[in-house]
């Protein structure tokens, strides 16, 4: 049997003195698609920034291996070098760096480590046109301070562009659809699909089925209150779109 | 330093005017004293250390081999304090002398500089400059006249055993109408941890509807002192537009005086400072609305870090009756470490109404957020860092001008 991608194994994590991860497992395979739904507050931003290593979140216990190695262990750069990339939520503004000069820095950064040559400006202005022009993407956009003033469609598309650039083993998509309209969200998912090789994974974060109907998940979780109580088939999706969350969630 | 004036001896000293200037200039120094923490205008640098410390003049100028820099320009080279014919090359359509040309008239009359130096008393270290009045040069851009190429100043110090005092002192004057660029360079070799002194004057005289464009880069030694300041006059409708860079210096003062003489006079002064170790980088200015409708503008921007520090002064003063005037001010550092410190000192003196005039500071840290999103992406945390420095120091840069010099700059502050 070949190594899971990723293995999380009873993981409790918090934020500020609070436990947010209580317990929680997931293994995911290569090639697969994971979709991970629950009720605001349930823990799932949190989730994926401690698999990204953000500081401020602390794991007390549990573990999560990647590629059979020790995830905790690494860095944010390192995992990230490693092919794990988070799609966030809020993508964040950053004035004064334009969006090309960026993606350049990200690009050879993660090439370097993989041991490939670093692209010159005009193979990277290539490779930028290409992968933009398929997410509607242009030259104006790119040369804008990066996220500074994009709109909340613009954003998520310019996350989507990243994860084509830089084609990451696992991507974990926290709420990609939010604040799409239904043209850019064909859009997006066809920026997903296109990773979809049989051996990158996804790790797919959304509040709605429909997202699930462009990207077809192999499983659909259930996340309340820090781990996951139910884990099914698409149709799993499909059935909490028209009962809620109600029949999952413990009353507290 | 006591001994660095006694020892010296200067041609020209039986000219009247000149012996009596530096005379003037001796007893200004003397009077004033080397500022401690109780002088409010120098509490924050607080340059008394200076005092223990023995400098002499170097003898001669070795030129060194020139660099060539990534702009072209009529170079003027000063090497340990000296200027030297041989490195330099001068244009033709202005007039571009060393300073002690100007002392000799037939008639024995003062050159028009040597009369305005009233503000000799409240400067101690311009005081020091003048009792040692003789290195320098006198620049003249003819009316009308619009330089083809940056004049370059370019004052090596060659660092060794002992303890190098500069005192160069410029004259820029541009008259009506005409446009030049000015260029200070102050860059070293040899020995990081010598002590050296650099003691700048530049007189500047903008006439009516000139520009000068004056960019500094004062990448001085560890334990190197830098102390300059420039005295500028505008005319009607000129423009006086600064930048200075700070990179490095125990000691460092950049200080600008600019008198908005007559209407529609301008001036942009802006500054970036980025400093490490225990060097102190201060920026100090004050801005004379003399006139009405003038306008004067300032962005200074410092990154700060280990147990450095960045010194912020900004005067602004618009005097009775200048009205419309427009005065604005800001200073926003980005503190890198615990042992970094920052002081800033706004003051604004209004005196007439129908004015905009505003101020401000902030300080702050890297932001965690976006260092976080760029690691994220596999980029480096050093890495991102720079990055976001770069950023930060971009809003400045930005506003020079030229963009050969632009790319030099960032050059200078980031490598390639
Ligand atoms: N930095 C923080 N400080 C304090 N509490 C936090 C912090 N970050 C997250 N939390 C809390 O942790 C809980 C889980 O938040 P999280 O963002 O992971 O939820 P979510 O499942 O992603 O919700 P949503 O569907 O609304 O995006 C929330 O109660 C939130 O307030
Ligand atoms: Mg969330």
């Amino acid at each position: 049997m070949t190594t899971p991608l990723l293995e999380i194994e009873d993981l409790h994590a918090r934020v500020c003195d609070k436990e947010i991860i209580k317990g929680f497992n997931l293994t995911i395979n290569e090639g697969e698609v994971h979709a991970i739904m629950g009720p605001n507050g349930a823990g799932k931003s949190t989730l994926s920034n401690v698999l990204t290593g953000k500081p401020g979140y602390e794991v007390t216990s549990g573990s999560v291996r990647y590629k059979g190695r020790d995830l905790l262990k690494l860095s944010v750069e390192e995992r990230a070098r490693e092919g794990i990339f988070l799609c966030m939520q809020y993508p964040v503004e950053i004035p004064g760096v334009p969006t090309s000069t960026f993606l350049k820095h990200a690009v050879n950064a993660v090439r370097k480590h993989q041991n490939l040559p670093e692209l010159d400006t005009m193979e990277f202005i290539k490779l930028l046109r290409e992968e933009g022009k398929k997410l509607g993407i242009g030259n104006e956009m790119i040369k804008r301070p990066l996220n500074v003033g994009f709109s909340g469609g613009e954003k998520k598309r310019l996350e989507t562009l990243q994860m084509s650039i830089l084609k990451p083993q696992l991507s974990i998509l926290d709420e990609a659809d939010s604040g799409l309209d239904i043209d850019a969200l064909k859009v997006v998912a066809e920026g997903v699909n296109a990773l979809r090789d049989g051996r990158r994974s996804l790790l797919v974060i959304t509040h709605y089925q429909r997202l699930l109907n462009y990207i077809v998940p192999d499983f659909v979780h259930v996340f309340a209150d820090g781990h996951i109580v139910r884990s099914g088939d698409k149709n799993l999706a499909l059935e909490l779109e028209e009962k809620g969350y109600a029949g999952f969630v413990k009353e507290s | 330093m006591s001994a660095l004036l006694q020892n010296i001896s200067l041609i020209g000293d039986e000219i009247p005017w000149l012996g009596k200037l530096r005379q003037k200039g001796r007893e200004a120094f003397a009077a004033a004293g080397i500022p401690g923490a109780k002088t409010e205008a120098w509490k924050y640098l607080k340059p008394r250390e200076l005092d223990a410390d023995d400098y002499v003049f170097s003898v001669s100028a070795t030129p060194k081999s020139v660099d060539a820099l990534p702009f072209d320009s009529y170079r003027l080279r000063f090497e340990n304090g000296r200027f030297c014919p041989e490195g330099s090359n001068l244009p033709l359509q202005a007039e571009v002398v060393p300073l002690v040309e100007t002392f000799m008239d037939k008639e024995g009359r003062a050159p028009f500089y040597a009369e305005q130096t009233d503000w000799i008393e409240k400067y101690p270290f311009a005081a020091l400059n003048m009792a040692c009045l003789n290195e320098g040069i006198f620049i003249r851009i003819p009316g009308g006249c619009r330089l083809d190429k940056p004049i370059l100043l370019d004052c090596h110090i060659c660092c060794g055993g002992e303890n190098l005092f500069s005192a160069l002192h410029n004259v820029v004057v541009l008259e009506g109408g005409a446009e030049a660029e000015f260029v200070e360079y102050y860059h070293y070799t040899g020995e990081v941890k010598s002590r050296y002194f650099n003691n700048i004057v530049n007189q500047i005289f903008i006439a009516e509807n000139a520009v000068l464009h004056h960019i500094k880069v004062q990448d001085e030694a560890f334990k190197a002192a830098h102390i300059a300041f420039s005295p500028v006059c505008v005319g009607a409708g000129g423009r006086y537009e600064s930048f200075c860079l700070q990179l490095g210096a125990d000691i460092a003062r950049n200080e600008t005086k600019v008198m908005l003489n007559r209407a529609g006079a301008e001036c942009e002064v802006n500054a970036a400072y980025k400093v490490d170790g225990w060097a102190r980088a201060d920026t100090t200015t004050d801005i004379e609305h003399l006139a009405p409708c003038t306008i004067s503008r300032q962005l200074v921007k410092g990154v700060i870090g280990g147990q450095s520090k960045g010194i912020f002064q900004g005067k602004i003063h618009i005097a009775k009756d200048c009205i419309q005037t427009e005065g604005s001010q800001l200073h926003k550092a980005l503190l890198l470490s615990d042992g970094a410190e920052v002081d800033v000192k706004p003051e604004l003196e209004i005196f007439a109404d129908d004015v905009k005039c505003s101020h401000g500071a902030a300080a702050g840290e890297l932001d965690q957020e976006q260092l976080f999103y760029m690691r994220s992406r596999g980029i480096g945390q050093e890495e991102a860092r720079q990055i976001l420095i770069e950023a930060y120091l971009d809003e400045v840069i930005s506003k020079v001008g030229n963009e050969q010099i632009r790319a030099w700059i960032k050059l200078l502050l980031h490598g390639e």
